[in-house]
Order: C-alpha cells, then sequence, then structure tokens
C-alpha cells in the first residue's frame, strides 16, 4: 500500500512539473511575456524593463524558467491589472464557491448514478435498462449552454422559483444558507443532469460486466440472495472504475463549469476566466489554467488513493 | 477447448422483412445518420432555399414571435431568426468539419508515432500528453481565443490543433496493445518491417474504433465551437453561429423570448445527438468484431 | 433412495437468437451414490457442462429444462426458487475451472468460505470464521490461520483451487459438482487437486459429479465413468471396466487421441462437431464414426449392457481392438546435421513501474541456457508454467532482447540488424497457441497464408492464388478457405493456417509454442499427426514448448526439463522417461498420463 501511494505521488509530481512548465510556455506566449504575469499590467513600460533586466528576463530561457519557479513556490501567481489585486488573494474566493458548486454537484451525481447504473445493470437487455440507456443517450448530447438556458427560461422567468444569477442575494447585508441553496439550484442541476448522463452509463456498463463474471455464478452456487450478491459482492467491485472516472472527469465538468458559471454570473474560477479571456487579463488567465490543470492532477491522485483502498490487489502491482 | 460454434444466420427472405429488420437492428445507427443528415441539410442546402436576408433588419417587427411572415420570429434588432439559424448553421459546420479532421489526422499521427517509436519517445510523448490531458480543451482553447484574431482560418485552427489529444493517446495505447497481439509478431518473424506492420495489421484492426471516435469528434468539435461563440470567443460579429445567437436570446431572457432559445439549443443537441448516435451505433456494429 | 443424485431423460435446451430454443442435451440419465465419484466426460460442445449447472438451476435465462432431477429422494425440478436456493451450497456445493475468476477479487478467503455457512446455517461470525478455519486446514492450504484474511491474488492457482474446495465444502454437501477444476492447471498441481477430491469424497461419503474433457485426468480416482457427445451419451458404466475395454467407437477414439506416454501413434477422429441446430438423426457420431453402417443413420442406438459398462452403439468393438503400446523404442542416437545452436542464453526482464518505467530488479527469467538442434530434429521443451519455456522460445526467436548467442547454420544472430536481420528471421517461424489471436481478423485467409510469399519480394496475383491453394492443400484444408475471414473456421483449422503461413515462408527452424493447448482433444490428435508428418517429410526442425509431457514425449526425439528458468534435464525421450536423473522431471513423469498396458 505504502508503495503504491510513493509511486503515485511521485508519477503525479513528475506531472505536475510538466504541467508547470507547459504553463510557462503558454505564459511566454502572451503579449509581455512572464514579467507582465509577475508584475501585472499595471506596469509600465519601462518598470518592465527594469524588472526584466532586474530578473534577468533577458537573460537565457533557463533563468527565466528558474525565476518562473521561484514566484510559484512563493505563492507570487502575478498581479491582476482588471481587478486591481495580487492574483493569489484574488483567486482564493473564486475557487472557494468554484469548489462548493462542483462538490455538491458531483456527490449528487455519484449518487444518481449508482441509482441508476445498479437499476440498469440488474435488467440489462430488458426495458428498464433500455429506457435508462435512451435517456443517458440523448442527455449526454445536451449542451450545457442549452441546459441552463432552458432552465432559466422555466424555472427563473416563467416560473420564478430560483434566482437565475449570482451566488446569493446581494440585496442582504447577512444573506442566509438559504439563499445559497438557492442560487445554486439552478447550476448544480444542469450539470448534475449532464454528469449522470456519462456516470451512470459507466456504472451500468460496470455493473453488468461485474454480474456477468464468474465469481458471482460462485455465489449464486452457495444459494447466496441475489440483493446480497448485488450489494456484498459486486457493488464494491463495480464501483472502482467510477471512481477512476469521477477522477478523469474533472476536466469535463470544468468544461461544462465554465458554461454554467456564465449564464448564472456564478463568480467562480470558470467565470474569472471567461471575464478575464474577454478582457485578456492575462496573469489572471494564466494562473486559472495553472489551478485547473493541478486540480486535475489532484483529482486523480485522489482516485487513484480510493482506489487504492477499494482493491486489494491495488497494493501489490 | 473453445472450438467455437457459428450460429446459422437466419434472416427473413421478404425484402420488406428483411429491410425493417436492417433497420430495427441498427435503429440507434439509422436515427443518428438521419438526424446527421437533417444537421448537414439545415447546414448547407436549406440557406438556398430560403432566400431572406439573415442580417435585414426589421426594426418595427422587432422581439415579434413565430408568424407566416417570420416562421421563427425575430430577434430583438428585428432580424429574421430563421434566417440567422440558417446562416449560423453553416458558419458552425464550415468551420466545425475541417477542425475535426484536422485533429483527427494529428491525433492519428501522433499516436502512432508514440505507439510505435522507441520505448523513451513513448514515454516523453505520453507525459506530455497526460499534462495537456490535465487542462480542459474548453481552458486551453479559451486561452488561445483570447490571444489570436479570430476567424474561421484561425477557428479551424485552433480546435484542430488542440481537440486531438484524447485520440492520440487511444491510439497510442490501441497500437501498443495490438503491437504484442501474436499476429503482428508472426508478420515481424516473417519479416515485415515498422510501417509494412503499422499500414497492414495496426490500421487496418483499428480501423472501426478510429471510425467511431471520428465520429464522436466531429460532436466535440461541434460543441467546442459553439460553447467558444456562446462565451463570445468563436464566430464574430457580423457572422453568427448557433452559440452566439443563443448567448444574445440570454442577455434578454427576462423577456421570455422562447423562440430565440429553443431553436439554436435544439440544433446544436441535434449536431451532438447525431454523433453521439452514428457513433454509438457504429459502435454497437463493431464493439465486439476487432 | 442411497442414490445421492439421479437423473432421468434429463433435456436442456437453451435459447439461441432469434430461432428460439435449441436442444443442447437430450436425454440424460445418471445415477450417483454416496461416496461415489462419477466423471462426466466429453468434449467442448458435449452439454456436460450444461447438465451439471442444471442440477444447480444455475443455467442461462430462457433455459428449458425437463426430466426429472433427484436429489437424494427429493425432486429438485420441483422446487420454486426459494427452496431451490436453500439446496445450493448446503446440499450441493460446486467447485468452478479458473479459481482466479471464479473468486470474489476484492473480499477475504474468509469471507468467501464462511458465506456458504452463514446463509444457510447462520449462527455467529466467529462459529463461521472458526468453520473456515477448519475447512483450509482440511483442504490442505498451509498455516491457515494466518491466510484467513488473504485475498484471492495472494495464493497460486493450486491453493486457489483448494480455497474454492473449501467453500464448496463449507455446508458438508451431500453431492459435490466439480466442474473442469483441474483445467488450466500444471500437471503436478491438477494431480494434487484430483487426489484432494477423491480424497475427500471418500471421508465425507460425498457424491461427486465430475465433469471434465480429459479422460487421463480421472481415470486413476473415478469409480464410474459417463461418456457424452453432441448433447447425448454414448457410453456409461464401471471406470474400470471403461478404461480397460472401451466398446463405443467414439470413447475408445476419444481414449486414443489422448497423447499419453509411450503411444507411438495418436488416433485422428475426422470432421467435426456437428452444431447443435444440424445434430444427425441417427447415431450422432456416425459421420465420424470409421465403422459407420447404414443403419446406423436410422434410429438413435439403444444402451447394449456388456459387463460394467453400456454403450449405444448397434456394432461395438470387441474386446482388445484398440490401446496400441508399443515398447519406447525410438531409434536412438540418430546423427542429425547441425541447425541451431544455443549458447549461454539468458534473459531478464525489465520490471514495469517506477518514475520513468524502470523497474527494481528480478531474478532472470531465463539463465545459461544451452542446446543444439539437428535437421529435421524435433527438441520438447517441458516446463510448467512460470518455467520461462514461452520466453525461451521468443529469444530463439530474436523477439526479445536476451544476452548470449543463438547461431543459425554457425552464423550469430545476435549482431545483425536491418534488412539481414530480416533476412535471417525469416528462417524461424512460429506457431502460436491461440490460433485466432495468431490472425489479423480483418484479413482473408487467402491474404494470412500470402502474407510470407508477398513479403518475400514481387508475386503475380495468379502464381498467389496457385500457391495459396497448395499450402492450404498440404495442411489438409479445402482451398476455398482462402475468401473467407479467420471468425469463420474452427479453433482446429485455424491453427493448420497458422501452419501454413509458418510453411509458406519455408523456414528451416519452427518454433511450436503449446501449439494444442488450446483444442480439443481430437483436434490436437490430429494437429500433432500433421505436424508429425510435416517434419519428416520436409526435414523441418522444431522446437515444441509444452507442459504437457505426454505430448512432447509423442513429437520429440529429445526433451529438455525447464525449471526455474534452467535446463534441469536434457536427455533422448526414451532415456529420459526410462531413467530420468532429475528429481523433477520424475515427478512430472508421474504426473503424466500413462498407458494402462505400459509399464516402466
Amino acid at each position: 500500500m505504502i508503495r503504491m501511494i510513493t509511486t503515485r505521488l511521485a508519477s503525479s509530481s513528475l506531472s505536475i512539473v510538466i504541467l508547470v512548465t507547459l504553463v510557462f510556455v503558454m505564459a511566454h506566449l502572451t503579449p509581455g511575456g512572464p514579467a507582465y504575469s509577475i508584475l501585472g499590467m499595471k506596469a509600465t513600460a519601462s518598470s518592465v524593463a527594469q524588472l526584466n533586466a532586474r530578473l534577468g528576463l533577458d537573460a537565457p530561457l533557463w533563468k527565466q524558467y528558474a525565476i518562473w519557479w521561484w514566484h510559484l513556490l512563493h505563492g507570487q501567481l502575478g498581479y491582476s491589472y482588471l481587478l486591481n489585486r495580487p492574483v493569489g488573494q484574488l483567486l482564493w474566493q473564486y475557487e472557494r464557491n468554484t469548489l462548493v458548486f462542483y462538490i455538491s454537484a458531483i456527490v449528487i451525481s455519484t449518487a444518481l448514478s449508482i441509482g441508476l447504473g445498479l437499476l440498469q445493470g440488474v435488467y440489462y437487455g430488458r426495458w428498464p435498462a433500455k429506457l435508462i440507456g435512451a435517456l443517458q443517450l440523448g442527455f449526454y448530447a445536451l449542451p450545457p449552454f442549452f441546459v441552463a438556458a432552458m432552465l432559466v427560461l422555466w424555472f427563473a422567468v416563467q416560473l420564478p422559483l430560483f434566482p437565475a444569477s449570482g451566488i446569493t442575494d446581494l440585496r442582504a447585508v447577512h444573506p442566509s444558507i438559504g439563499s445559497y441553496i438557492a442560487h445554486l439550484a439552478l447550476p448544480v442541476t444542469t450539470i448534475t443532469l449532464l454528469t449522470v448522463a456519462s456516470l451512470s452509463r459507466y456504472f451500468g456498463e460496470a455493473v453488468r460486466e461485474e454480474l456477468g463474471k464468474d465469481y458471482v455464478r460462485t455465489a449464486m452456487a452457495k444459494g447466496v440472495r441475489f440483493p446480497s450478491i448485488l450489494f456484498g459482492h459486486v457493488l464494491r467491485n463495480a464501483l472502482r472504475p467510477l471512481v477512476t472516472m469521477i477522477g478523469l472527469s474533472f476536466p469535463y465538468i470544468f468544461t461544462g463549469g465554465v458554461i454554467v458559471e456564465s449564464v448564472f454570473n456564478y463568480p467562480g474560477l470558470g467565470w474569472l476566466m471567461w471575464r478575464s479571456a474577454l478582457s485578456q487579463d492575462y496573469p489572471v488567465l494564466i494562473a486559472i489554467v495553472l489551478i485547473i490543470g493541478l486540480l486535475t492532477v489532484l483529482g486523480n491522485l485522489l482516485a487513484d488513493l480510493v482506489n487504492g483502498l477499494l482493491d486489494p490487489r491495488a497494493s501489490y502491482e | 477447448m473453445s472450438e467455437q460454434i457459428i450460429p446459422a444466420q437466419g434472416l427473413p427472405a421478404a425484402p420488406l422483412g428483411r429491410w425493417v429488420a436492417w433497420v430495427t437492428q441498427r435503429s440507434t445507427l439509422v436515427a443518428g445518420l438521419a438526424i446527421a443528415g437533417l444537421i448537414l441539410f439545415i447546414g448547407f442546402v436549406a440557406p438556398f432555399l430560403y432566400p431572406p436576408d439573415p442580417f435585414a433588419i426589421h426594426p418595427d417587427h422587432a422581439l415579434q414571435a413565430p408568424s407566416w411572415a417570420f416562421p421563427l420570429g425575430t430577434d430583438e434588432l428585428g432580424r429574421d431568426e430563421l434566417a440567422l439559424l440558417l446562416s449560423g448553421g453553416f458558419a458552425t459546420l464550415v468551420v466545425a468539419l475541417p477542425a475535426a479532421a484536422v485533429a483527427f489526422v494529428v491525433g492519428i499521427a501522433y499516436g502512432l508515432t508514440a505507439g510505435l517509436g522507441p520505448a523513451w519517445a513513448d514515454r516523453v510523448m505520453m507525459r506530455l500528453l497526460d499534462a495537456i490531458l490535465a487542462l480542459p480543451s474548453l481552458v486551453i482553447l479559451i486561452f488561445f481565443a483570447s490571444l489570436v484574431t479570430l476567424n474561421n482560418t484561425s477557428l479551424i485552427l485552433l480546435l484542430g490543433l488542440i481537440s486531438w489529444p484524447g485520440l492520440a493517446r487511444l491510439v497510442r495505447n490501441e497500437t501498443r496493445a495490438q503491437r504484442g497481439r501474436d499476429f503482428v509478431l508472426a508478420a515481424e518473424q516473417l519479416g515485415g518491417g515498422r510501417f509494412y506492420i503499422a499500414r497492414m495489421h495496426l490500421v487496418r484492426v483499428m480501423a472501426p474504433v478510429l471510425v467511431v471516435n471520428g465520429t464522436f469528434m466531429i460532436g466535440d468539435s461541434i460543441f467546442a465551437l459553439s460553447a467558444l461563440s456562446f462565451l463570445g470567443l468563436g464566430v464574430q460579429p457580423p457572422q453568427v453561429s448557433w452559440g452566439s445567437l443563443l448567448e444574445s436570446a440570454l442577455d434578454i431572457i427576462a423577456l421570455d423570448p422562447w423562440w430565440l432559445i429553443l431553436p439554436p439549443g435544439l440544433l446544436v443537441f441535434g449536431a451532438l445527438l447525431a454523433a453521439s448516435l452514428t457513433g454509438q451505433g457504429l459502435l454497437q456494429r463493431w464493439g465486439n468484431g476487432r | 433412495m442411497s442414490d445421492v443424485l439421479k437423473l432421468e431423460n434429463l433435456s436442456v435446451s437453451l435459447p439461441r437468437g432469434r430461432a428460439g430454443n435449441v436442444a443442447i442435451l437430450d436425454e440424460l440419465n445418471l445415477t450417483i451414490g454416496a461416496g461415489e465419484m462419477l466423471a462426466l466426460v466429453g468434449e467442448s460442445g458435449s452439454g456436460k457442462t450444461i447438465a451439471a449447472l442444471s442440477v444447480m438451476r444455475l443455467l442461462p435465462r430462457g433455459a428449458r429444462v425437463q426430466g426429472s432431477i433427484q436429489l437424494a429422494g427429493t425432486e429438485l425440478t420441483a422446487l420454486d426458487d426459494r427452496a431451490m436456493r436453500g439446496v445450493r451450497g448446503r446440499d450441493v456445493g460446486m467447485v468452478f475451472q479458473n479459481p482466479l475468476a471464479a473468486l470474489n477479487p476484492s473480499r477475504t478467503v474468509a469471507a468467501q468460505i464462511q458465506e456458504a455457512w452463514r446463509v444457510h446455517q447462520g449462527g455467529s461470525i466467529r462459529a463461521a470464521r472458526a468453520r473456515a478455519l477448519d475447512l483450509m486446514g482440511e483442504v490442505g492450504i498451509p498455516q491457515p490461520a494466518q491466510r484467513l484474511d488473504d485475498y484471492p491474488h495472494q495464493f497460486s492457482g493450486g491453493m486457489r483451487q483448494r480455497v474454492m474446495i473449501a467453500m464448496a465444502l463449507a455446508c458438508a454437501p451431500k453431492l459435490l459438482i466439480a466442474d473442469e477444476p483441474t483445467t488450466g492447471l500444471d500437471p503436478l498441481i491438477a494431480r494434487q487437486i484430483m487426489q484432494l477430491i477423491a480424497k475427500l469424497r471418500r471421508e465425507h461419503a460425498m457424491g461427486v459429479l465430475f465433469v471434465t474433457h480429459d479422460l487421463s485426468v480421472v481415470e486413476e480416482h473415478a469409480d464410474a465413468i459417463h461418456v457424452l457427445y453432441a448433447g447425448r451419451s454414448v457410453e456409461f458404466g464401471s471406470a474400470r471396466q471403461f478404461f480397460a475395454h472401451p466398446r463405443h467407437p467414439y470413447s475408445a477414439a476419444l481414449l486414443n487421441s489422448v497423447a499419453r506416454l509411450g503411444q507411438t501413434r495418436l488416433q485422428n477422429i475426422p470432421g467435426q462437431l456437428p452444431e447443435p441446430e444440424a445434430r444427425p438423426a441417427g447415431c450422432r457420431f456416425a459421420p465420424r464414426c470409421a465403422y459407420h453402417q447404414p443403419a446406423c443413420d436410422a434410429a438413435y442406438p439403444a444402451f447394449v449392457a456388456n459387463g460394467g459398462t453400456a454403450a449405444a452403439c448397434l456394432f461395438p468393438l470387441p474386446a482388445g481392438s484398440v490401446l496400441h503400446a508399443a515398447p519406447l523404442a525410438k531409434p536412438a542416437g540418430r546423427n542429425y546435421a547441425p541447425q541451431l545452436e544455443v549458447q549461454d542464453l539468458s534473459v531478464r526482464y525489465a520490471g514495469a513501474g517506477g518514475w520513468l518505467g524502470t523497474g527494481g530488479k528480478q531474478p532472470p527469467t531465463l539463465q545459461d541456457v544451452a542446446f543444439s538442434l539437428g535437421k529435421g530434429e524435433c527438441l520438447g521443451v517441458v516446463g510448467e508454467s512460470g518455467s520461462g519455456k514461452s520466453t525461451l522460445g521468443r529469444a530463439v526467436l530474436q523477439m526479445i532482447p536476451y544476452g548470449g548467442h543463438v547461431l543459425l547454420d554457425g552464423h550469430d544472430l545476435a549482431g545483425l540488424r536491418g534488412p539481414k536481420r530480416r533476412a535471417q528471421r525469416r528462417r524461424l517461424q512460429v506457431v502460436f497457441q491461440d490460433p485466432r489471436e495468431s490472425m489479423n481478423p480483418r484479413l482473408r485467409i487467402g491474404d494470412i497464408v500470402a502474407e510470407p510469399l508477398r513479403l518475400q519480394g514481387r508475386i503475380s496475383q495468379a502464381e498467389t492464388r496457385r500457391r495459396v491453394a497448395a499450402l492450404l492443400g498440404r495442411v489438409g484444408l479445402n482451398p476455398e478457405l482462402a475468401l473467407r475471414l479467420p471468425s469463420s473456421v474452427s479453433g482446429g483449422q485455424a491453427q493448420r493456417i497458422a501452419i501454413a503461413r509458418a510453411l509458406a515462408a519455408e523456414p528451416e527452424v519452427i518454433v511450436l509454442d503449446e501449439p494444442t493447448s488450446a483444442l480439443d482433444v481430437s483436434t490436437q490428435a490430429m494437429l500433432l499427426n500433421l505436424l508429425k508428418d510435416l517434419g519428416q517429410s520436409d526435414a523441418l526442425s522444431y522446437i515444441l514448448i509444452s507442459h504437457d509431457f505426454a505430448v512432447v514425449s509423442y513429437m520429440a526425439d529429445r526433451i529438455a526439463v525447464l525449471n526455474a528458468g534452467r535446463i534441469v534435464e536434457m536427455n533422448e525421450t526414451a532415456r529420459l522417461i526410462e531413467a530420468p536423473q532429475h528429481r523433477y522431471t520424475a515427478a512430472l513423469i508421474e504426473a503424466a498420463p500413462q498407458l494402462r498396458s505400459y509399464s516402466r
């Protein structure tokens, strides 16, 4: 187990190093280069030149690369000229909002996917599974902006049940928890609908596959009741690929997240990224790209570690 | 021990019955191809059949619900929504389809190179791929879209050069898996070179996987372009696309303009559904056959 | 009422696509007494596993069962599903093939062994765990107390099968059904498992229904035999009588097609098993039978009892007409012109893992292997799984990097690069274990066989077609197969195609890597005979790699015994079998199927 964790950590660290390098290259492509990313656009041409000379940004590439690392390790992510604050400080509140949003969506979709997937696996080839399968194909093809727009149209405009925008009631000084939840309702529903379509299909396949395996027949030969077989034997084995899939689906969720946050004006990382791209606020953009990448790597790592707990074989491989 | 017994094929003899059986066995594929045909018709043929100018402004008919004069109503400037949709369809497909082709070619080339190359090159290429895949493609797209001047050519290149890593990984993994199979080893033993093996064996056994994933990539490409346009970073004004039409409708959503939201949304949905159903249908036919 | 299991006129049909149900098993009658082991024997497609599963009511959805299944006097077909669940695991225990798949990978063996006890007897976890511990000791798992909480993957193949057996015994069942429990295990381990089951049935006075495709496995221990062919029984009765004198031509052919030590010629069974939809109305074996008469096709023959056995045959074989044993008198010390020389061959696999896939050090897979192979000679390489025998074949074929030297006609192959290396490699060809894997499923058979011809240089279409037809003819196949895809032929045919492809390259040496272990016994005999004939007519040199000592002894002039990456003994076949020098060799020979009438 410990060996598995250390190899996995080593592999993740390597991924992070490559990722940081990749983002360094991307930062080089922005107008002004990494100097702006550090100093912010507020810097005048002369102060940039000064900084370049001081930091050695006219120096060879490897030296610039070292400086890039030095600043990252000290938490200096640059300065947003648009929002007039250091990027590091700025990002935290957006990141927190995004994490609340994604984690609630992931928890709800996982629960729904397990239920639907079990039904689909057990009833494979019969009408309940076929119905679920058709719905999955349909929902999978729904673009998030369309779902979000329809939800706003139905449940915020035609039937004003939920707020269509923001994270909380702007008029209240101390907004209630209920207000937060009401503002999260439609964005979370949008992401959940889209995520469940693929996760439940994936899990349903896994359940079906596990149910066809020899050990299920062995358990039946022992006289074990079907529900005990399903929950005592099959579920745990079928959860493994689901956990991996959830770990891998972070980029996919983020793709929908950018769009959903922009529709609902939800102040998360996706919304901030979108605004920064439109106003060409590169220091913020670069910092968000980096954070998204890191979150993905961490998500995969977490999924692998959970699977290490679920699968006794993983610790021996 | 595993002497397989091949069941006799028993298709009904009557031509109509056979046709019905053919269709019902492939209902997913047939539905996918039918919707794909419809979408292509809307994008490439219908603009010539429906003459009104999409960019003509009728200020006194602004924001009208569907009527005989304007079959799908008008937007807030009084433009004919149906004409806009047809024009937006062309603008979407004319970028998304070539972009998918670019990504398809790049992905296969990268995957085959990594899969067939020496072990160290494979490791380096795959590590790079992992890092790229840690970033959602929409994030990379947004980043580069904010850097370049957006027009059809730059959008095709942008989408094409950013959407290939998923396919590349798949092709590489398939190549590695197929390379160790006995028939490839046998071909090597017979004196087949690397290029011969790739052409004669690898590409042939991977063909179904490639076609299925190529189909999915068309859907992904249409989605990515629509999402970018929806965010204002795709097809630029005065041109319209399905994504940008939906975005501008969202600005006035408080006025309940359902006719401006439903049609562009349904069209993107239809395009994605066509790709997804066709791919799934092909997968059902070929899934076990490789 | 002392019968543990009694099947009367048991017929089973399974759903097959839109065609409706197809009969798989017809009118099976058998009885098993307490403490008796009955071997239900048949090739794949005979319906033997379906018979076993129908006792447990574990058939696929849509299966239809007719007839009577009585377990210690209780009619099982009359029970509802709930009552049937009470029978499974309590009155009948079942052991399956391939224990790695049949055990749940993510639960401890204790949890899996005690599950049946908990389901049927209830009681505390502590009591169930104590029961699991007893059972693990009884089936011979060393240090059972320490291994209770281990997972299946931590056990070896043989130990896993012991866990399976412990699981089946949890509630002291009256009947044990064992479905191919030794298939896939190394011969020494298979023998131990067989002995364990035989011992347990005596100690527990438990009836055993032992399902297998391999007659030689059960020869030593079965009390009764029941042979199935294409869904019907052809012969049954006392095992002793059966092995001494099989009376149905199919039984005799099956016995004679299994390679045994001391056998000079394997019997071919021509033709193929009929598909379930197209079974003959009369005797189902008639189309492939050497003693076929017109009367055989009229109706399924009635059983004729004689001594301890009964055969469904109009013309049963007279006593003493089968099983030719001959002394192992192969020409010793034949002089072969040297062809291939292997010197100090070592292979060490780099393990996967680590940062960039550079793993830690592992023991070498092969160490200091040396032998020579003469022109037209067949060298057998015998070893258990993990002995490095397949690695040896791959190193000789230049498929993997190795240390040491492989000399072909005196020229070292190790240093060669590019076209020179390719030209030399062509002279060494290979036939793999799984014939389907060895052919590109998307190429036509004609193109597969023509591949070596096309790689050799430009050749006209007509010439290619002519030579492909000739090659297919040489391996006993219809040249019209050239237009079909590999998925449309049987495993035996596919393996012949693989041989034809190897021959097309006009090689000097062919490495046969377990060429028959994926095939049915009757097909196996045919293929071995084909290879033997080709070897003689073309003066081909073979390296035959197998886990099956009898198969190797049938083919090889000399045998090398491989254990843990080293050759522990190498000698001429007859001498090796008569006087093995190494303990390991002796154990392998002991475990190999022997001819009854042959004694050392």
